[in-house]
């Protein structure tokens, strides 16, 4: 056993240090870096307030439970796969496959924040800082366990529709609860941490620690309980995802357009994970939305259907992906417009849903109609365009369908890259959605208008634009995505060549561009538009009267500077100047 | 199509690729002649499918251009690949479609009347005996049939040139005759086809013509007898191919007892 397990360790350790270079690196470091400064407030807690402290680790529970569903299935360095031909009793893979686990950022920087049950030890007594160290061990592997699990069960759940829809409800609800977490803080803040965080999981280590002797067992037992599971998973998981046999409707289109919106369609209602997709899409708009009415307020409620159109738009930022080197076919017929096509279906698969949602919930609340149904149209045109745009700019290469290994989550091995484009796509159709919406709160029902052009010429410029680059680029596409490697002309290279201070103000630019800008600007004069003052960390909501407005639209104009800035210096210089390409 | 009356179906000129600083393909000129049946032969890595994948346009050369009956593949790719079916190697499908839906999407795509896609989709569907997995996506299709469905999407528009890389590989023995006569009805008929394979009873049995790639290079080209001399093609091939003269290597530690 311990010699597997070893084994497996090592082997971890080699594919790491060779997967450690370059941009992948620089993701790496980046993620380490937050990690550790997570990790870093964890422990603090332990100095102020054990309640906070067992909050903390709830999150960090959370984090562990739903990251990997949104990180294109978690950490795969060592698949189950490659050892089947071994044939290792199940129990023992899942140990090795475990000793494999805890090598890595993660765990490390998780046992770091751990390092606050020693803290809360150290301060109430020389026992309680010796069970310290046991619990730090086995909630770690509590942690890394039930992370493995969660994606073993989802990847089960996803053979069947059922499954995938039910995963997808609840993924979105808990991420929207958790992107909405300052609504539970102000509910705490009123009622205190409720008691419940202590006997999760995540707090038996701390409640450990506190004297409870028990809850050391609990642990232990735990680990054992959740081994066998996770190895009793493994044995379950074999082959692809499997597609839904029934409905087979005869394509009845006439048209070159009209097969590629047929074939689309059928992928959509077809392919578990998009269904996985869109189910939890839906689900994240409406708990974002309906999360405040916590707190008595149900002025976000009219906003579930545009948060839906930007999320499901982040979950297709990467269509081309997806479909890996079927690609080719596109190619072969350059007569036919396959991202018209692509939008077509893009468009009828969401826009019903999401205009039955924002119809239906404004009239609920009577809300702020001309914002409403400016934001619609614009939103969804924005997403329509984008969606083809950057899948096609900013490919990653994923891994083809037949040949997806038994996680179906993980559609492609550039997990770090699938995520970076899914925020790139929720920041630009937010952005998308702004004219419109600043029209709106300006000029009222003028905005609609706005929002009806900009959604039509972005859909047909963005499409336009996406048509041109499979045309020109699309032997270079392919390429990439047969061989999984990026040619040298892409904006990551470009990147590359830029100083360390341009790296750095591009990166802080891009990245919290969007702080000032969708916070700090667009939501708080919304709520000051709603009367909404005082608002947790909307700064404008705190202004004297005069200031509100002018406060909140700075912040708007500083997120597009950082915007512009990071775009500006990333942006290659001379488009003639790279290697010839013919 | 004054250009394609007398035009070779397909025409390679220079052709070279290098990948991360290894020359696959190393400046390559093929002539098929119209109605030829052309079998590419060589060893593993010799450079077949990127060579292959270069001719019709989907991976751009270094240098070099590719003519489809005289159309350029990449300053007239429209011309050019409606004349062409292709069988590419390992390449992905619309993966949830089923068979059928596969046929209807492409022959669509490709501008054909919707009742003529769906006559020639049941011809094609029965002649390759895919008819019976009527309800089964491409993605949960075996290899074989993977190959058969690659092979009836590059027929269905009735193409003047197939090009096919590894047509036979993985397909029943059944299924291979089949194929093999309606590769032969199709030259007959007046089609070309440039295939690849690394079986030469199989190249000797059916092609006409044949050029022997190695190291990325063409180490021989002409017509079949030109190319074997007398000889049997395999023996051709492996005075070709290989370097050292000392003949097959065995492995020591299986062969002992
Ligand atoms: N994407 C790629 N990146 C790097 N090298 C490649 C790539 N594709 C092919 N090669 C190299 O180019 C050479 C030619 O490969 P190719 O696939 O054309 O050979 P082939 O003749 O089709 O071989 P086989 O008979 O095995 O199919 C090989 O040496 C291969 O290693
Ligand atoms: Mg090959």
């Amino acid at each position: 056993m311990a010699v597997v397990a070893l084994t497996m360790a090592r082997m971890k350790l080699a594919v790491l240090r060779h997967a450690f270079h370059g941009r992948r690196a620089h993701t790496a470091g980046t993620g380490a870096a937050l990690g550790v400064l997570s990790a870093l407030g964890t422990v603090y807690l332990a100095f102020v307030d054990l309640d906070l402290l067992a909050a903390g680790y709830a999150v960090w529970l959370l984090g562990w439970l739903l990251g990997p569903l949104f990180m294109g299935g978690g950490d795969e360095t060592l698949r189950p796969e490659y050892f089947s031909l071994l044939g290792l009793p199940p129990r023992r893979l899942a140990a090795g496959l475990l000793a494999a686990a805890f090598v890595g950022v993660a765990p490390l920087v998780s046992l770091g924040a751990l390092l606050g049950l020693l803290v809360a030890g150290l301060r109430l007594g020389v026992a309680n800082a010796l069970v310290a160290v046991p619990a730090m061990v086995l909630q770690l592997a509590v942690f890394v366990l039930l992370s493995k699990v969660s994606v073993a069960v989802v990847g089960l759940a996803l053979r069947t529709r059922l499954g995938a829809i039910v995963s997808g409800l609840l993924n979105g609800a808990v991420l929207a609860a958790l992107g909405q977490i300052w609504i539970f803080f102000w509910a705490f803040g009123q009622t205190g941490v409720p008691a419940a965080v202590w006997y999760l999981p995540s707090g038996w280590g701390l409640l450990a620690v506190r004297g409870r002797w028990w809850a050391l067992a609990a642990l232990a037992v735990l680990v054992l309980l959740l081994l066998a599971a996770w190895a009793a998973l493994l044995t379950r998981r074999v082959g692809a995802a499997r597609a839904s046999a029934r409905g087979r409707r005869p394509i009845t289109a006439g048209t070159a357009t009209g097969a590629v919106v047929a074939k689309e369609l059928r992928t959509w209602s077809r392919d578990l994970v998009r269904n996985h997709q869109l189910t939890f899409a839906l689900s994240y708009g409406l708990c974002f939305a309906a999360s405040p009415l916590i707190i008595g307020w149900d002025g976000m409620l009219p906003y579930a259907g545009p948060i839906f159109i930007v999320m499901a738009a982040a979950m297709a930022a990467n269509l081309y992906g997806t479909d890996g080197t079927a690609l080719w076919l596109t190619l072969m017929t350059p007569g036919a417009s396959d991202v018209r096509g692509r939008q077509l279906a893009w468009l009828s698969v969401h826009a019903p849903v999401a205009i039955v949602l924002t119809v239906a919930l404004t009239a609920l609340t009577g809300g702020p109609w001309p914002l409403i149904l400016a934001l619609l149209p614009a939103l969804l045109g924005g997403a329509a365009g984008l969606v083809p745009l950057i899948s096609a700019y900013a490919l990653v290469p994923g891994t083809d369908p037949h040949r997806r290994a038994g996680n179906p989550l993980r559609t492609s091995e550039d997990d770090g890259g699938l995520t970076g484009l899914a925020y790139l796509m929720l920041a630009l159709v937010i952005l998308t959605g702004a004219p419109a919406a600043l029209a709106a709160v300006w000029y009222g029902w003028a905005g609609v208008a706005t929002g009806v052009l900009t959604g039509a010429l972005c859909c047909w410029g963005f499409g336009l634009l996406a048509e041109r680059r499979l045309r020109a680029h699309g032997p270079e596409l392919l390429h990439v995505m047969r061989t999984g490697r990026k040619p040298h002309t892409t904006m990551k290279s470009r990147f590359d060549q830029l100083s360390k201070t341009q790296k750095t103000i591009a990166s802080w630019c891009l990245g919290f561009g969007a702080i000032p800008l969708v916070p700090q600007g667009i939501l708080a004069s919304v709520f000051v538009a709603n009367d909404m003052l005082r608002h947790s960390w909307f700064l404008a909501t705190y202004m004297p009267p005069g200031l509100r407005y002018p406060v909140a639209a700075a912040f708007i104009l500083l997120g597009l500077a950082m915007y512009g800035a990071g775009v500006w210096i990333v942006k290659p210089r001379s488009p003639g100047s790279g290697p010839s390409r013919d | 199509m004054s250009a394609s009356t007398h035009a070779p179906a397909l025409r390679l000129v220079g052709l070279a690729k290098t990948f991360d600083h290894k020359l696959a393909v190393d400046h390559v000129d093929l002539e098929v002649p119209s109605g030829s049946f052309f079998g590419l032969v060589g060893p593993n890595g010799a450079g077949k499918t990127t060579s292959l994948s270069m001719a019709v346009g989907l991976l751009r050369p270094d240098t070099g251009h590719a003519e489809i009956f005289g159309h350029d593949v990449w300053s007239a790719p429209e011309r050019a690949k409606a004349l062409v079916g292709v069988l590419p190697d390992g390449l992905a499908m619309p993966e949830r479609l089923t068979g059928r839906e596969v046929l209807t999407y492409l022959g669509l795509l490709r501008g054909l009347a919707k009742d003529v896609v769906a006559r020639r989709a049941e011809e094609l569907l029965a002649v390759l005996e895919l008819d019976g997995a009527e309800k089964t996506l491409v993605i949960e299709y075996s290899t074989g049939m993977r190959k058969k469905i690659g092979l009836a999407t590059a027929l269905l528009h009735a193409p003047r040139l197939l090009v096919l890389d590894e047509p036979f590989e993985a397909v029943d023995p059944v299924s291979a005759a089949t194929i093999k006569t309606i590769l032969r009805g199709f030259v007959a008929g007046g089609g070309s086809i440039v295939l690849s394979s690394h079986v030469m009873a199989l190249v000797e049995q059916l092609c006409d013509h044949v050029a022997v790639v190695d190291k990325g290079r063409v180490a021989a080209t002409g017509t079949l007898d030109e190319v074997r001399g007398g000889r049997s093609l395999e023996d051709a091939f492996v005075g070709l191919v290989s370097d050292q003269v000392s003949g097959v290597k065995e492995l020591s530690w299986l062969s002992s007892p």
